[in-house]
């Protein structure tokens, strides 16, 4: 079952690095009493989602807090590890919260996540954007597989 | 059951990063009629894997060839996009092959993969380090979690 506009987003417990040390993030101390933009991309350093879609949300961070965003967070089923380097890689610095889900607890949870063994990459996310304020879900874009437009930082920018 | 000396390397396929996007390898291409020295590692781009582990092949890359090993691979349950970009962040082009086994098919089925859920990492492959002749396994050192010795380049250099 994928999660519904409306819904309370899952406990889960994310990770991130903060100063060289892996950090747990839960979805409540990330969600509560914030608005954040949190997109999801299926694998990092992979073209779309290195081309494109976070570096969207990179150049168009200033325009997506100046309409209320607190937290830009990019998620994938990548360990904090990875997601820190590749984050590094493309010059996020503070504007982009890299969040790894590395179980897929949290992408499982919201019925999001998808089977890429075919591909050597195990369970992976779907690519999604969502708007959650204080925990509910706003909205959510989901790009079909291969596909990449409706979850774009223009396109939730239109949404805001 | 974890591997022994002596036994054959099961068939997998695994992924390595091409010009064009991630290509197979399959066990039998990689170890047949060759010496292959491979180590694998809990996870790129982490501390010890990036800071020891992969640059002291990179750098005895050449003394580990001299003794008559055609082929260097470094092996993580990670996918062939992650791999590849550690590869290049490492510098290790020409040096070491780069090898995804993002399913943790090959990991499995040698008994050395590791439940890393703990940290957020999902089924992950041990710290260890082999000498594969014509596609038996010759010599396994596997490393206590936490450990970085006996499957070191350095180490390794002393068993061939």
């Amino acid at each position: 079952m994928t999660i519904k506009v409306g819904d309370k987003l899952p406990a889960a417990t994310l990770r991130t690095i903060v100063d060289g040390a892996v950090t747990e993030v839960t979805t409540e101390d990330l969600f509560k009493g914030k608005t954040v933009a949190l997109f999801a991309v299926p694998a990092a350093y992979t073209r779309t989602c290195s081309t494109k879609h976070l570096p969207g949300y990179v150049v168009n961070a200033d325009a997506l807090k100046a309409k209320g965003v607190d937290t830009i967070v990019c998620m994938a089923v990548n360990d904090a590890f990875v997601m820190d380097a590749w984050g590094r890689d493309r010059n996020v610095g503070a504007t982009v919260m890299m969040l790894g889900d590395g179980n897929a607890d949290l992408t499982r949870a919201l019925g999001l996540d998808k089977d890429s063994t075919a591909n050597g990459m195990g369970i992976r996310s779907q690519r999604f954007s969502m708007v959650v304020e204080d925990g509910i879900l706003k909205s959510l874009d989901i790009d079909p597989p291969g596909q990449f437009g409706a979850t774009s930082a223009e396109a939730m920018l239109d949404r805001l | 059951m974890t591997i022994n000396v002596g036994d054959k390397i099961p068939s997998a396929t695994l992924k390595t990063m091409g010009a064009d996007g991630p290509e197979e390898v399959t066990t039998e291409d990689l170890f047949k009629g060759k010496t292959v020295a491979l180590f694998a590692v809990p996870g790129a781009f982490t501390p010890t894997c990036s800071a020891k582990h992969l640059p002291g092949y990179v750098t005895n890359a050449e003394a580990i060839k001299a003794k008559g090993v055609d082929t260097i691979v470094c092996l993580s349950v990670n996918d062939a996009f992650v791999m590849g970009a550690w590869g290049k962040d490492q510098n290790a082009g020409g040096k070491v092959e780069m090898l995804a086994d993002g399913n943790a098919d090959l990991t499995r089925q040698l008994g050395l993969d590791m439940d890393a859920s703990g940290h957020g990492m999902g089924v992950r492959s041990k710290r260890y380090s082999m000498i594969v002749e014509d596609g038996a396994v010759k010599v396994l050192n596997q490393e206590p979690p936490g450990a970085f010795e006996i499957s070191s380049a350095e180490a390794m250099m002393k068993q061939l």
